[in-house]
């Protein structure tokens, strides 16, 4: 029989189970990179077993479509990460956007703080952000910008930076998106609970925002348990021609290379 | 500790202590070592609340993975309020937990503490004694947090009544502190209280 639960009112529960949760962290941390090398799909298939017949099946159709992946860590960020490494990846070769896109991140300063945040720390992250950026620019190879997405610092206020942009878009087209959010909340409530605090899983929601915010088109490859032998897909914002590819798993983000 | 939240820490530092709350008196926060790990935090008790007038002292600790993760803050003055807890000092607050953000700060932190105090949510907890009293005695809660204002932080209002009540328990051989909190908890009914300290 269980033991029955008897409540201490000298110890702080909330505490433990904070520290449980650190703990949970620190451990995923030790497996995972942030952003891994490049893999190939057989590597993938062995996460499963033989007989996940659905899984493996989906796994040969991206091969015939994808070449490789790379993973992220599960850590709640990780479509932010992904986002973010695969498309400054792309602008690593791609001059004429690099241009337009570094306009829009200098410009994004401003308009955060123009819809309230605090100028004190949106500075802080945004200057990380224009570091990385500017070293994009500069001839940068993918080795040095996977080794800066590897540094948890950097890449911690990288993702930082790539949640206040949904949360600043999602607040300044707060009349659109307030008809997607359950749960009697208003966007900001929204934003403060499921945006910007670290760790918190990304959404549709989150996703229209991101891509919209930095008018960049992405695809999601859905990855999941349906019985179709294929994997469907969705492009945000929908019709577009995509330059970043994530596979989604139930729960997780990671980048695919077409 | 890593440099990020060192870095970080400074820097706030000096934005706290030249913020317009610190020439107001309202907030403030001192190092308590080199290396920014354990700061003291310190609020005013807000206008029109029972803890007008009262000093509240804070423990702040800034864990490693600082400011991607809350800091650790607890009350060091005790306080008689739905939200902290009157043993331990523990704060019930959503941004020191799961709605903390890293564009958040420690004035940020000092600021939502001194608005907890005029505003309690008696409906999320810390201490449940507290929170029903709020509600179901609100009178008595707002005289009992005042009480302790004025005996823990400094606060100015004296309740002839209640302390009456404290000095007749401890002349009875009960410890200051113990009686008040048994009084506090007993909504001020000696017999009660007593009994309470008894069993």
């Amino acid at each position: 029989m269980a033991e029955a639960f008897n409540f201490d009112p000298d110890k702080n529960y909330d505490e433990a189970t904070m520290e449980q949760q650190r703990n949970i962290e620190k451990e995923i941390s030790a497996n995972q990179a942030l952003v891994s090398f490049q893999i190939d799909f057989d590597t993938v298939s062995a996460d499963y077993s033989k007989e996940d017949e659905t899984y493996l099946g989906k796994i040969q159709d991206l091969k015939i479509k994808y070449k490789c992946v790379r993973r992220t860590r599960g850590d709640g960020n990780c479509f932010y990460r992904a986002f973010g490494f695969a498309y400054l990846e792309q602008l690593l070769t791609n001059q004429v956007d690099y241009a337009r896109f570094k306009e829009v991140a200098t410009r994004s300063k401003d308009e955060l703080v123009s819809l309230g945040f605090p100028q004190f720390t949106i500075e802080d992250f945004h200057d990380t952000f224009m570091d990385v950026v500017e070293k994009v620019g500069t001839p940068c190879t993918t080795k040095e910008l996977h080794e800066t997405f590897n540094d948890q610092g950097i890449s911690d206020y990288l993702v930082v930076y790539l949640r206040l942009l949904v949360s600043g878009y999602l607040q300044k087209k707060a009349d659109f998106y307030q008809n997607f959010i359950e749960g009697g909340r208003s966007v900001k409530e929204f934003c403060n609970q499921e945006v910007e605090p670290m760790g918190k899983e990304s959404d549709h929601l989150q996703v229209m925002a991101l891509t919209s915010a930095l008018g960049v088109a992405v695809r999601v490859v859905y990855m999941d348990r349906g019985e179709s032998g294929q994997c469907n897909h969705h492009d945000f914002p929908e019709e577009s021609s995509p330059s970043v590819y994530l596979l989604y798993r139930p729960g997780h983000y990671d980048i695919l290379y077409s | 500790m890593a440099n990020i939240a060192i870095q970080r820490i400074q820097r706030e530092f000096k934005e706290v202590v030249k913020s317009e709350e610190v020439a107001k008196c309202s907030i403030k926060v001192e190092l308590l070592n080199d290396s920014y790990t354990e700061l003291k935090g310190e609020i005013a008790g807000p206008p029109d609340t029972p803890y007008e007038g009262g000093t509240f002292i804070l423990e702040i600790k800034i864990p490693e993975t600082y400011p991607f993760n809350p800091p650790k803050v607890k009350f060091l003055t005790r306080i008689w309020h739905p939200n902290i807890s009157s043993v331990t000092g523990a704060i019930c607050l959503d941004i020191l937990k799961d709605q903390w953000a890293a564009a958040m700060t420690l004035r940020t932190v000092l600021l939502s503490l001194q608005a907890l105090l005029s505003a309690a949510e008696p409906d999320d907890p810390q201490d449940a004694v507290v929170a029903r009293q709020y509600k179901e005695a609100n009178d008595i809660f707002k005289k009992t947090a005042s009480h302790w204002t004025n005996k823990y932080a400094g606060g100015p209002n004296c309740d002839k009544d209640y302390e009456d009540k404290v000095t007749q328990l401890q002349s009875m051989g009960f410890d200051e502190h113990k009686a008040r909190v048994s009084l506090s908890t007993c909504n001020w009914n000696v017999e009660r209280a007593t009994e309470n300290l008894l069993s």
